[in-house]
């Protein structure tokens, strides 16, 4: 079992540590999964996410490479800039989905998930024979991870910084800083639907520990795995195994399922072939039609992933049954019971407030024309709940803070 | 309190207690901890039936819904309504204030054959 830098700390507070991915990783600290998601949303979160994998690629020949490998167009990237992006297989599913971080011209950091690293991986050295000039390497051990999320990142990370400024515009720009003489790259992405949120990438071997302890004395909450989780799900984003890759029924699930395709997906440049255009054309073409309430084609795109919200008591999990007008359209892909912060607002102002509960909330895979607004029922232990679908169960307010929609 | 002496226990981490002429059935101060945040629970009707070794009830946290056994067989007389509307009582108080339901035992004698504690302490010592 591996162990991140940051073992020793996450034992020293006092967490829990459970197995994942072959890493050993903080599940939860002692102030629990709610009151850790609580803190993420209200103050700042401090993961640590260096069980991910992170693939460095430099060389001429990087660009080329990468655009015939992802989903998304790296040309579309300047120096500074991330983006969302899939490694898709032929037939328009995900081997995984990754963030693709242009750190200079020519040389880019690709993080990919714990789970699927070996395999991203072999699929990597295969796909790059036939290219020149690129440098694949696997720098996971080189570079520790950290993630700061929530309201008071910004400040608490400002506080820390001792040259250099953070990146410009609020979501997904990247920029060099030093953080006491260690050089960081800081990066304006994460995984918890918060507006205000960084990614650290930091040379483990440089000051990585000091970092992390700079920013719990900053007073940033240790987070961990099952408050990742459970933001995550909140604000709707795919999680592989679940919403990615193979789906309850044993099939591929095509990647236009998941809401946030459009952005991972660049089809702009006619000449690109990636792997998985032709696929994942027919899957686009499919979701055009739904979106004018044209479900007569639905052969590259039979499920949806779409938000829901319970609205009778109880908690509706992964693997759950969905129906809809009596009739079975699908299962729950993830799903359990989310805190949040109640708000008052004045206005367009939003005002969390020192109260909070707790709602089901989740994502499930369903036939496609079971849309926004559907009341649906979800099989719970022989019973049938009542559920709602929803745009979204996160909304976000002025780029600083994230609240639930009720 | 980890373990209550006056408790009988069940390997599913229940307790029963002698309250007069009913027992007294809870969640062991564990299984709480094991949980972590208890954010669900759904406990039986007054009047059910049980037989020993009948789900009663669900737990549920963030990351799991676990069921919970009926140490004894017989009639649920009482339920902790206050528990599922606050857990947090579980934390403080599991073998009094966080009891879940009282049964009427049709054999009494089924206390007798659960583990005392310190036989559920040992239990612990092999689950740890």
């Amino acid at each position: 079992m591996k162990q991140t830098l940051f073992f020793d700390r996450h034992t020293a507070l006092g967490a829990r540590m459970v197995d994942f991915a072959g890493w050993q990783m903080p599940i939860q600290y002692p102030q629990g999964i709610v009151a850790e998601h609580l803190t993420t949303r209200k103050h700042a979160g401090l993961f640590d996410v260096s069980h991910m994998g992170r693939f460095s690629l430099t060389g001429d020949g990087a660009p080329a490479f990468l655009r015939h490998v992802l989903t998304n167009d790296c040309e579309k990237l300047t120096a500074g800039q991330a983006q969302y992006t899939i490694l898709a297989n032929d037939t328009g599913g995900a081997i995984d989905d990754a963030f693709l971080y242009r750190l200079t011209a020519e040389k880019f950091l690709l993080v990919v998930n714990a789970s699927n690293k070996e395999k991203d991986w072999a699929h990597l050295q295969e796909q790059v024979f036939g290219f020149s000039d690129v440098v694949l390497e696997d720098v996971s051990d080189e570079v520790a991870m950290l993630a700061l999320q929530g309201p008071k990142s910004e400040t608490i990370l400002q506080s820390i910084i001792t040259e250099g400024t953070l990146p410009e515009p609020k979501r997904n720009a990247l920029g060099k800083v030093s953080i006491g003489g260690t050089q960081v790259w800081a990066a304006r992405t994460g995984y918890t639907g918060e507006p205000a949120c960084f990614e650290l990438f930091i040379p483990a071997a440089e000051g990585a520990l000091a970092v992390w302890d700079k920013l719990i004395e900053a007073e940033a909450g240790p987070i961990g795995l099952g408050a990742r989780d459970t933001l995550r799900l909140e604000a709707g984003l795919p999680l592989y195994g679940h919403e990615l890759g193979t789906g309850k029924d044993g099939k591929e699930i095509p990647i236009y399922a998941i809401a946030q395709a459009g952005f991972a997906i660049s089809f702009t440049d006619p000449n690109r072939q990636f792997i998985g255009r032709q696929a994942l054309e027919a899957q686009a073409h499919a979701k055009i039609f739904y979106k004018s309430q044209d479900y007569s084609e639905t052969a590259a795109l039979p499920k949806m992933v779409r938000q829901m919200r319970l609205l009778d008591k109880g908690i509706a999990r992964d693997g759950a049954a969905v129906y809809y007008e009596s009739r079975p359209v699908g299962w729950v892909s993830s799903g359990t019971m989310v805190p949040f912060w109640e708000y008052q607002k004045n206005g367009q102002a939003v005002q969390l407030t020192d109260e909070h509960s707790q709602r089901a909330v989740g994502l499930c895979m369903i036939e496609p024309n079971v849309s926004v607004g559907s009341e649906i029922e979800i099989e719970v232990r022989g019973r049938k709940l009542k559920a709602k679908i929803v745009a979204k169960n996160l909304e976000n307010h002025q780029d600083s803070t994230a609240y639930a929609v009720i | 309190m980890m373990i209550d002496s006056e408790a009988r226990y069940l390997k599913t981490h229940e307790w029963a207690k002698k309250d007069g002429g009913v027992f007294v059935v809870g969640l062991t101060a564990y299984a709480i901890e094991q949980l972590g945040d208890i954010v669900y629970m759904e406990l039986p009707e007054v009047g059910k039936e049980l037989a020993r070794g009948d789900a009663f009830g669900i737990v549920e946290s963030v990351k799991s819904a676990s069921d919970m056994y009926a140490p004894l067989s017989g009639k649920v007389v009482e339920v902790n309504e206050q528990v599922p509307d606050s857990p947090d009582v579980l934390k403080t108080d599991a073998y009094g204030a966080g009891w879940l339901i009282k049964i009427k035992a049709g054999d009494a004698a089924q206390f007798d054959s659960l583990m005392d504690a310190d036989a559920y302490r040992k239990f612990l010592e092999t689950e740890a």
